[in-house]
This record gives C-alpha cells, structure tokens and sequence, in this order.
C-alpha cells in the first residue's frame, strides 16, 4: 500500500500554487513535508484528501487511482492544524459522528469508540466538550477521529504546532505510537525542521509550490541540491561565503574552526547554548556563525578555517549545487 | 465604576419610563388621567382591559394574527437567508463585496416608497386579506439584513470545521445538520428576533393589504382603537392594547435573551 502522486499540480487565477509535485510514500513510511510559510505545503496536503481540486497530474493509493474521487471516498484520516473538533459536541459526540454517517449500529459505534479512546488514553474524557480539554488532550481526540476511519493514508497538518514547546517534545513519542504503528503512508506537514527530523524517515523541501529535494534527514543536512535547501535546513543556519567568483561557499557553523592562518574575523557577537556557544564573527566575506564548545576561548587575533570536505558550492545564479 | 452606573440608570429611566408611563395609564380611570393630583375614589381599574378584550372581534385575535405573520415571515426569511448567506460566505471576496454592497443598499431603502407598488402586486396577484401572502413583502424586506448578519456568522466560522467534516464523508445537508446550524445559533435567534420585530411593528402594507377585520394585525388595530372615536382619544383602552400587544415580544426576547447576548458578545466558536 502506497501512496503516489504523479505530476501533481493545482492552479489558481492561472498561477501554480503547487507544481509538478512527483512523490512516493511506502508503507510504514513517513515523509515530512517542510518549507517556510506559503509553500504550499497544507495546499500539497489538501489535494490528497481530496478537499481542493487536481489542476494536473494524477494521485493513486495502493496503484488505484482516487484523483477524482470525493474526500470521504478517498479512505485518508487528516489531524487538522486547528484539530478541527466540534465545539458543541463531546468527546464521545464528535468520534461518534462520522460513524453515524456511514451507517454502523450504535453498539458497534460505541465499542470502537471506547476502543480507540482507551488507544489514546482519553476514556475517562469521552462527556467532555472540546473546551474542557487540555491542548494535548484535544490533540489525542482529533488523532483519534483520524485513527478510528481505519484510514489507508495518514495526513498530518502542523499537529503539534499549537502546542507549547515542552508539550511537544512530551507528545512526540506518543505520535510515533499511535500513528506509525499503524504502518501507513503518513505524510506530516510541519514548519519544523526538528520535529520533521525527529518523525519522518524522509523530508521532502518545498520552495515557491516545487520539491526542492526529497531525501534523507542526514542527506538534506549533508548533501543539499541547492543553496535553499542548504539555508533551510540546520539551525543555526549554514555560513554563506561570497568571493569574486561565480559560486557561493556554504560551510555548517560546527564546521568552523580558530587556526593560526585563514580567513581573519572580529568577534561580533556570541550567544550561549548550554551544550555550546555560539559565535558571530564579522570576516571580508561577510558574517560568520560559529559553534563552539563551551570551555572554547576566543584567541586575540582571530582566524577561521574548515576542512574542504565541509565546503558545500554552489552557483551564484542558479543556486544549484557544484559537484566537487 | 460609579460614573458608568449612573449613566446606565439614567438610560434606564430614559427608555423605560415612556413604557412605564404606558402601563400606569392602562390601569387608570378615564377620570384619574385627566385630574392626576385629585384625590378619587376610584383610581384603578381594569376597565380598559376588559374593553380591548372584549371587544369585536376580540382583541387576542390581532395578537394571533401577527404571531401568525411574524412566525410565518420569519421562517419564510430564514428559509432563503441560510443558504444564501453560506453561499455568500463561500464566494470570493470581491464578488461577495459588491454583493454585500447592494444588499446594504437595499437594507437602507425606506420601504415605504415600495409600498404603492406592492399594493398593485397584491391587487393583480390577489394576495390581499391574507395573512401568509402578507409575510411575502415582510420576508423580502428582511432578506437584506437577514442575509448580512448570518453571512458574517458563516465566515467566523473555521473553515477546517467543515474540511474535517468533508473528510469524514458528511454531505452538504448532514454537514448544515450537524455542523453549520448549531453553531451559528446564536446568530440564527438574534437574526430571527429582528425580522419578528420587524413584522411585529410593519403598518402601512398591513394597512392596505388587510381590510377584513378579523385579520388585522396589531398595529392597524391599535390605530384604529385610536381613531375610533373623532371626540376623544381613549388613551386607557389604546395603553391597555400597547401592553398587551408588547407581553409577546417580552416574552421572546426573555427567552432568546442568553443566545442573543453570547452571539452578540462572542465569536461563537472561536477561542
């Protein structure tokens, strides 16, 4: 069972929100989708489930293809950004609903239902409204609408992104549990790069309605196609250098090293880590992020220097990368 | 603090003695209204009443009758307004702009100018001395605000409410069912409440519309206990009226009362 999409386009007022988007989503696998705000990632997400319309290009779960088919026939459980629970309805009420919809008997209803709140650990919630609920309380149950349609693709929309930054990394796991073992194509879209890295096998970058790349977390960090990716991926954010030739230089802040000779800086600014520091140093080539233990001593006459296997080029023009 | 309770009494004072002042008239004496410093022996009395209610054809009728219109109007409004105004709120911004526009423009139009030419309607299509054919102009003059309040309801809305619905399989009428009409309640009452009070208040294509006295509505029969007589106004009987005619409405507002201040007050959903 997977999840395909072929050439996958939608089209507003004659502009392409998202382009030519090619994936594929195996089994067991989840695939993050990540870039900065408007890149079409939750419109990326919209069409799978079917809630706005295929411009071009065609979508297909386990090689059947549902490109026209309606939301509720397309067989995807979505955890919205917002959760998307029915105010006026209980816990129990909003699990219940689509049940009702599709026809199940009362006594089936409430068994799946006490079975996939005692899943997410919410049972003793299940009279509650929505509004009596914490924030990761209320995550649980739209997880839990998504779970109990027994869906074939799970479409994570920003889950975590209206929780605090603790509670977050304390639900992480727990997502992992309940969605991932569910061994589906998931697909989660998320602004995050950690939690993209923490929750997905793969990362799929979208820049202006385009994948930029598809691939590994280790591989986006280390071999990045292009220079977007390079800047959007890692914290704090790659060292762009810029000399009089035609490409540019990335190097990672880690990779930046004091030396006796090299490229000379003026300590600018240095921020604290905990587990390192981080350094801002003003070179000829412009501004410089390095990170550095802790216990490191800024010399007085200050040099940098890297390894050229840390180097990353790119063009100038293109901001393709340069095989070395 | 103190300022403002002040100001809120004396608003108070200012909208509620007229109705006050009603009230203590219909219970008045003809000879207690005229000579109000007097002593008398008979101040009180229920007289007025008894004359409004006892008249013929009784004065409840005219209640029933605008009840009828009003309830009849305001579901007739209702009925159109719902779908529009969710269709309005699904449409793109600048065509439900102009939109919104005119309908504004229609709110604004005095419709008594109207009412000539819907006297000529209700002559051809023979819609007079009925009352359901009455709620036709009340329904249509409402549309405009009616439309106006619950496409703003429509749009506070999270759309994602109704995206996890789709997702779930809900149809259009299961999702109005489940989702849409609960939640815009509050907004669906206070909507409701004006267009009954519009309907409750309507004169003039009351007027010419009904001439069969036992379908009058209030207002056409209070005026004419007003001007039934070209000696002498009979403030008793006509006060008496008023009070009756205003316990409905009072009754209404009582209990759409918690609605309408938190539809009023809050965005419904949000938060």
């Amino acid at each position: 069972m997977t999840l395909e999409l072929r050439q996958v386009g939608r089209n507003i007022n004659k502009q392409w929100i998202v382009e030519s988007l090619t994936m594929n989503v195996a089994d067991n696998e989840c695939l993050a989708l990540v870039g900065p705000s408007g890149c079409g990632k939750s419109t990326t997400l919209r069409l799978i489930a079917g809630l706005d319309p295929v411009s071009a290009g065609s979508i297909h779960i386990s090689g059947r293809d549902i490109t026209s088919l309606t939301p509720a026939e397309r067989s995807v459980g979505m955890v919205f950004q917002s959760y998307a629970l029915l105010p006026h309805l209980t816990v129990f009420e909003n699990l219940e609903l689509g049940l009702r919809i599709r026809g199940i008997s009362k006594r089936d209803r409430t068994s799946k239902i006490r079975q996939i709140l005692d899943l997410v650990q919410l049972w003793n919630r299940a009279g509650n409204r929505p509004a009596e609920l914490s924030g990761g309380q209320r995550q649980r149950v739209a997880l839990a609408r998504a779970l109990i349609r027994e869906p074939e693709v799970y479409l994570l929309d920003e889950p975590m992104s209206n929780l605090d930054a603790q509670l977050r990394e304390d639900i992480r796991p727990e997502l992992r549990r309940l969605v991932l073992e569910q061994r589906k194509p998931t697909i989660y879209v998320t602004h995050d790069q950690h939690e993209a890295m923490a929750m997905a096998q793969r990362i799929a970058v979208l820049h202006e309605g385009k994948i930029e790349q598809i691939d590994t977390p280790y591989n986006l960090y280390h071999n990045p196609y292009s220079l977007f990716v390079a800047r959007f991926i890692g914290r704090p954010q790659i060292n762009c250098l810029k000399d009089d030739s035609d490409h540019v230089r990335a190097v990672r802040p880690e990779s930046i090293r004091f030396s006796d000779s090299g490229l000379s800086g003026k300590l600018q600014s240095r921020e604290w880590l905990g587990n390192s520091q981080l350094l801002f140093l003003e070179t000829q080539q412009g501004l410089i992020r390095m990170m550095a233990p802790p216990e490191q001593t800024i010399p007085e006459q200050i040099r940098l220097t890297w390894r050229a296997e840390d180097e990353i080029l790119f063009n100038v023009e293109t901001g393709l990368r340069l095989s070395r | 603090m103190k300022a403002a309770r002040f100001v809120i009494i004396a608003l108070l004072i200012w909208s509620l003695s007229p109705l006050a002042w009603q009230l203590y008239t219909s219970f008045c004496t003809d000879q207690a209204l005229v000579t109000p410093f007097a002593p008398l022996e008979q101040r009180w009395t229920l007289a007025h009443y008894q004359s409004v209610l006892q008249s013929n054809p009784p004065f409840i009728r005219y209640l029933f009758n605008s009840l009828f219109a009003g309830a009849i109007s305001t579901a007739l409004t209702l009925l159109l307004a719902i779908p529009a105004s969710y269709s309005l709120s699904k449409l793109g911004q600048r065509s439900a702009l102009i939109i919104k526009c005119l309908l504004i423009g229609c709110a604004l139009f005095p419709y008594v100018l109207l009412f000539l030419a819907l006297l000529e309607i209700a002559r051809y299509l023979q819609l007079g001395n009925s009352l359901i054919a009455l709620a036709i102009p009340y329904a249509a003059l409402s549309q405009p605000l009616a439309v106006l309040l619950l496409t703003n309801a429509f749009s506070d809305l999270p759309p994602e409410l109704e995206d996890a619905a789709r997702v779930e399989g809900l149809s259009v009428l299961q999702r109005f069912r489940w989702i849409l009409l609960p939640l815009i309640s509050p907004a669906i009452a206070s909507t409701s409440i004006l267009v009954f009070l519009f309907s409750w208040n309507e004169y003039p294509i009351a007027l010419t519309w009904i001439s069969d006295s036992n379908k009058l509505t209030l207002p056409v029969a209070m005026a004419r206990i007003a001007g039934s007589s070209i000696h002498s106004v009979p403030y008793g009987p006509y006060a008496a009226a008023t009070v009756i005619g205003s316990i409905p409405l009072i009754l209404l507002v009582m209990v759409f009362q918690k609605p309408i201040v938190s539809g009023l007050t809050t965005g419904a959903v949000k938060g």
